[in-house]
């Protein structure tokens, strides 16, 4: 399997997802075209795209030559990512972000620990006074109000 | 609105205040930085700081970031001279010559030519926009839906042509991010598209998310945890000045780069990355010593930059005439401005020329600012690079954060980054290029509506599209691009965009 065949596959695959999800938004006619039109329209093109490189795709280089020698780190950043989401709100932006890169600088970067207490105490409540109150752009306190 | 003593006058009345100087100089001192930072470019700079700006009038916020625009393409050449890491995709070519002179000992002219080009080609080129912004908004006005819809593919298309690397793969961003465009309400019938009961997808998904999960999350992912060896030149303050053979010899490249990067900045794509490789192989092909090329030429510095200064200035004429940003960055700089409650197009040079011209006035002096900024403070700047990078991306990442969530207070919002994050770093392994997708999310309600209101003009006949000459230009120029696009595929040969595409990643 190359790179091009498999993202081929992945964008005919999109676009047929766009069409079966779009049967519930009204086509309308040519004269007027309704939500689902464009839709359709751009469904099609991902297919027809698609379909070229997969058509195109047998030159192109396999999927193992792909390197992923990031993905330990890549992953951590992703759980982070998604811990912000779900928590950011419930349990504050400060708090949340001494987790978030205490998490990065003490378990993921292996840093001493008052370098880690410096860094993440300076970061998250430096960063929380700059745009919060210096600059009045609110951020959440979450359910603790800090 | 035409060019006039009078407006200009009434730019640098806006600018000439304490507050709009202080954001002058804040901006172009904060994007130096963030072109200096490698990982950190442009688009995710303004994007991150975007906040820092809603509390100012429209005319501060467009000014500082601006200067951050500007400051960031100025400040990608320091790293490119002393590290031989490119700050920003634009300095690349900067790489080899810049290099080569530090290596020498003479690091500290090339820093200078360096900033004496941006400078010159960031002024030559204002003037530039200021000239020719006006009369093309009023060329603008006359375009119906027709007009606008096929101006704005073949933006798209000419897009996906000088992006680089397989257009087949580039028109396939372009049509995923219209698709991603599409999710929201249908804002003609007032339907939930692809939205599955989020209530906070009802505005779409917007373009600061995507831009700073696509370009600052993936770019984290994807060097986070890589060595972090770093040997950095440094210079000192009194080997700053270039010898008068050096200045000599920079002059008709920074020339040349300036007029070539203008124009080259109008067109959509990677105008600021294309335009420096044009302007290193045109001094290279013109110099009666090709061989000094690659061992520390002065040409290959001043070029470039001024090529990369002038295409970034000259990427603000479509953008602020026509309302058509021509890349990421024009792009997220669109968004900024809308949140602002300012859009850009033919009407805004008209109806609000205190900030236009306020804009005009600010870019002379930032690009004064950034000279002065620049040289003395440069070891300041190397200084920034000495912070690893183990230190810098989690920085990065809470910036993004907080810039994602303060544009609506959405954690929707920072859920769409995290999730654009992990699709720009597939698309980096599959060797898909993101730029065209951003492009196809901020346009696709334009697109989208145009074509609409386009068919329901027409009583749902496409040849409308071809039977109003100027939608037909813009439509032949869009089929053109196309098939100069597929001839590589189907004749098995590498055109200059592969060749770019490869210089690039060797970079």
């Amino acid at each position: 399997m190359t790179i091009d065949r498999l993202s081929g596959a992945l964008l005919v695959l999109l676009g047929l997802l766009v069409v079966w999800e779009r049967r519930v938004l009204p086509l309308g006619t040519s004269q007027h075209p309704g939500p689902g039109y464009a839709p359709l329209l751009l469904a099609i093109l991902l297919i027809i795209l698609g379909a070229i490189l997969i058509i195109g795709g047998k030159g192109a280089p396999p999927l193992r030559s792909i390197a992923w020698s990031e993905a330990p780190h890549a992953a951590a950043i992703l759980a982070c990512c998604i811990f912000t989401t779900v928590m950011m709100e419930r349990i504050g932006y400060r708090l949340t972000m001494f987790i978030v890169l205490g998490f990065l600088f003490a378990v993921m970067e292996r840093m001493k620990i008052w370098l880690v207490l410096t860094l993440v105490i300076g970061f998250s409540l430096g960063s929380f006074w700059l745009f919060d109150s210096l600059l009045r752009v609110p951020l959440p306190r979450g359910e603790w109000n800090f | 609105m035409d060019v006039s003593f009078q407006n200009l006058v009434l730019g640098f009345a806006t600018v000439f205040t304490p507050a709009n100087l202080l954001y002058s100089l804040l901006g172009c001192l904060i994007g130096t930085m963030v072109g200096v930072l490698p990982g950190v470019g442009p688009l995710a700079g303004i994007s991150m700081l975007l906040p820092t700006t809603f509390g100012l009038n429209a005319t501060s916020a467009i000014i500082l970031l601006a200067g951050i625009y500007y400051g960031a393409m100025y400040g990608g050449s320091t790293t490119s001279i002393l590290m031989r890491i490119p700050g920003e995709a634009a300095s690349v070519m900067t790489c080899i010559d810049g290099y080569a002179m530090a290596r020498k000992g003479r690091a500290g002219p090339a820093l200078a030519i360096a900033a004496i080009g941006s400078y010159a080609a960031g002024t030559l080129s204002v003037v530039g926009l200021m000239f020719l912004a006006p009369p093309l908004a009023k060329f603008a006005l006359g375009f119906g839906p027709p007009e606008y819809c096929s101006l704005l593919v073949c933006g798209l298309v000419v897009l996906s042509y000088m992006t680089g690397g397989s257009i087949v793969k580039n028109l396939s961003m372009i049509a995923l991010g219209l698709m991603i465009g599409i999710i929201g309400i249908d804002q003609m019938s007032g339907y939930f598209r692809f939205s599955y009961g989020l209530v906070a997808l009802g505005d779409g998904v917007g373009v600061v998310p995507v831009a700073v999960g696509l370009f600052g999350i993936s770019e984290i992912l994807a060097t986070a945890g890589a060595p972090d060896r770093r040997e950095v030149i440094k210079p000192r303050f009194r080997d700053l000045l270039p010898s008068k053979r050096e200045l000599k010899d920079s002059v008709g490249p920074i020339s040349r780069g300036t007029i070539l990067g203008f124009l080259i900045g109008i067109i959509p794509g990677s105008a600021h990355i294309i335009s420096t490789f044009v302007s290193y192989a045109m001094e290279r092909r013109m110099s009666k010593h090709p061989e000094r090329f690659g061992e520390g030429a002065i040409e290959g510095v001043a070029g470039p930059e001024a090529a990369n200064n002038a295409a970034s200035e000259g990427a603000l004429v479509p953008l602020l005439a026509l309302g058509v940003p021509t890349g990421p960055i024009t792009a997220v700089l669109l968004a900024a401005l809308m949140v602002h409650g300012i859009s850009p197009g033919p009407l805004f040079i008209k109806e609000q020329p205190a900030v236009f011209w306020g804009l005009i006035a600010s870019m002379y002096l930032g690009n004064l600012v950034l000279l002065l900024l620049n040289l003395p403070l440069v070891s300041i700047f190397v200084n920034l690079l000495r912070v690893p990078y183990r230190i810098l991306y989690p920085a990065i990442l809470m910036f993004c954060v907080v810039g994602v969530y303060a544009v609506n207070s959405s954690m929707v919002d920072v859920g769409i980054m995290g999730v654009m994050g992990i699709l720009g770093y597939l698309l980096r392994k599959m060797d898909f290029e993101t730029a065209p997708l951003v492009l196809g999310v901020v346009l696709e309600p334009i697109i989208e509506y145009s074509f609409r209101q386009t068919l329901a003009m027409s009583d749902g006949a496409y040849s409308i599209f071809v039977l109003r000459p100027i939608s037909a230009v813009f439509l032949v120029v869009a089929l053109v691009m196309v098939l100069l696009g597929l001839k590589p595929l189907i004749k098995k040969t590498k055109d200059w965009r592969e060749r770019l595409t490869e210089a690039e990643r060797g970079a």
